[in-house]
């Protein structure tokens, strides 16, 4: 009876462990803090640093892009708050935005990040109700992005420098 | 007194084993970022693969573990699961300390994964015993480890190892590109050796046969009989007259 019991735990010990072993090759954390932020995503409990985000939040009404999106990142380091990653996709289009042309590689991540806040709210359309923005919704940013990397004729209309940015 | 001995040994193969070759599993791919000091989880190659599975072959040619008796039909189902999950755990130990002692690109890769592929190979093929084989696989490993975290490694230093600096010397003009690699911090080295380790220690307490260590195995003694049969007539008569006497004393006491 002993010996069933131990074959029993044995068994279960051992898929355990080696469950474990996989979901770390295949989540690849980078730091110990990282292994913590992943089971916490695995485990379903895991939550946006709210200080981080609205300290993050007040250097992107200040025009401080970058800095917003370090402290953004602090505040969803697994990339998984639909919320902070609309912000994040924000940021690069307000800082790529140009009167006359816009920047590529800016309006690119952003993209990647309205995607992101996009795949991360599959369930309903994502709208934010801040009264500082003018795009209220991760679709209409994103196509606003796209818009910003497309080529055409448009691009030559001297008119362009009156658009206003959003 | 025999009870403790079983659960013990029941303890050892249902549970100390896997836990031992998991850790060493999950160990060998683990790598140290020199400069960010990011931990790299790097999974096993394909060749460390087909390593495993001739080390595995070669345990077996070896009688190092006898695989038919670890999955027989006389256990019973639960035991055997527990047994495949072990010696699968086994396996991917044996693929991951690979991993771990083979140089991660370039010419030396190339060359310790041919190496290695050629001295199983060639192995397969001679007649080897236990000690022997445990022997060989410690200079195996000894070597590869020596060269990847100690030789290598001072050659891919961030800063210039020694050996760099001596390459560089020597080789004054001549590109050192067929030996870059990534470059990673010591403890990538200490992870490497503590995972050889553990998994010298699993193949240590690692039984040939599950069967082997039970008291009340009827095979043992047939078993026994069949490798006496090998030695010469001479030699057995010895043996048989010396284990009478013993039982003659036995009988008397």
């Amino acid at each position: 009876m002993r010996h069933k019991l131990i074959q029993w735990v044995g068994i279960a010990l051992t898929l355990a462990y080696a469950a474990l072993v996989v979901w770390l090759y295949a989540a690849a954390p980078q730091s110990i803090a990282e292994v913590r932020t992943q089971a916490s995503v695995a485990a379903g409990t895991y939550e946006v640093d709210r200080a981080r985000f609205d300290a993050g939040r007040e250097l992107f009404l200040r025009e401080q892009y970058a800095a917003a999106r370090a402290e953004w990142e602090r505040a969803d380091p697994a990339r998984r708050d639909a919320r902070t990653q609309f912000y994040v996709a924000y940021s690069f289009y307000r800082q790529g935005w140009g009167r006359v042309y816009s920047d590529d590689a800016l309006f690119r991540q952003g993209l990647e990040a309205a995607d992101r806040a996009l795949a991360l709210s599959a369930d309903a359309p994502l709208s934010v109700e801040d009264t500082e923005l003018k795009i209220h919704s991760a679709a209409e940013l994103r196509a606003e992005l796209e818009h910003g990397l497309e080529r055409t004729a448009d691009d030559f209309n001297p008119l362009k420098v009156f658009r206003e940015r959003k | 007194m025999n009870d403790n001995r079983a659960t013990n040994r029941a303890l050892l193969r249902h549970v100390l084993l896997p836990t031992l070759f998991l850790t060493a599993a999950l160990l060998g791919g683990v790598r140290v970022e020199a400069s960010s000091r990011a931990i790299l989880f790097v999974a096993p190659p394909l060749v460390a693969l087909v390593l495993a599975l001739m080390l595995l072959s070669l345990f077996a040619c070896a009688r190092l573990v006898e695989f038919g008796r670890w999955l027989s039909a006389g256990n019973g189902a639960v035991e055997n699961v527990s047994h495949a999950l072990t010696l699968l755990a086994l396996f991917f130990a044996s693929a991951q300390a690979f991993n771990s002692v083979l140089p991660e690109a370039g010419l030396p890769r190339w060359m310790f994964s041919a190496f290695f592929l050629w001295t199983l190979w060639q192995n397969q093929f001679s007649s080897f015993d236990v000690r022997r084989l445990l022997r060989s696989l410690a200079a195996l490993f000894g070597t590869a480890f020596v060269v990847k975290h100690m030789l290598l490694a001072s050659l891919y230093a961030p800063g210039g190892g020694w050996l760099n600096r001596l390459a560089g010397a020597a080789l004054e003009g001549v590109t050192l590109g067929t030996l870059e690699g990534p470059a990673y911090a010591n403890s990538t080295g200490y992870i490497s050796f503590f995972t050889l380790a553990l998994y010298a220690c699993g193949l240590f307490l690692l039984p040939a046969s599950p069967a082997a260590e039970t008291l009340e195995d009827d095979g043992r003694a047939a078993e026994l009989a069949r490798a006496l049969r090998l030695l010469p007539a001479r030699e057995r008569l010895r043996i048989v007259e010396e284990l009478g006497e013993e039982t003659a004393k036995e009988g008397r006491d």
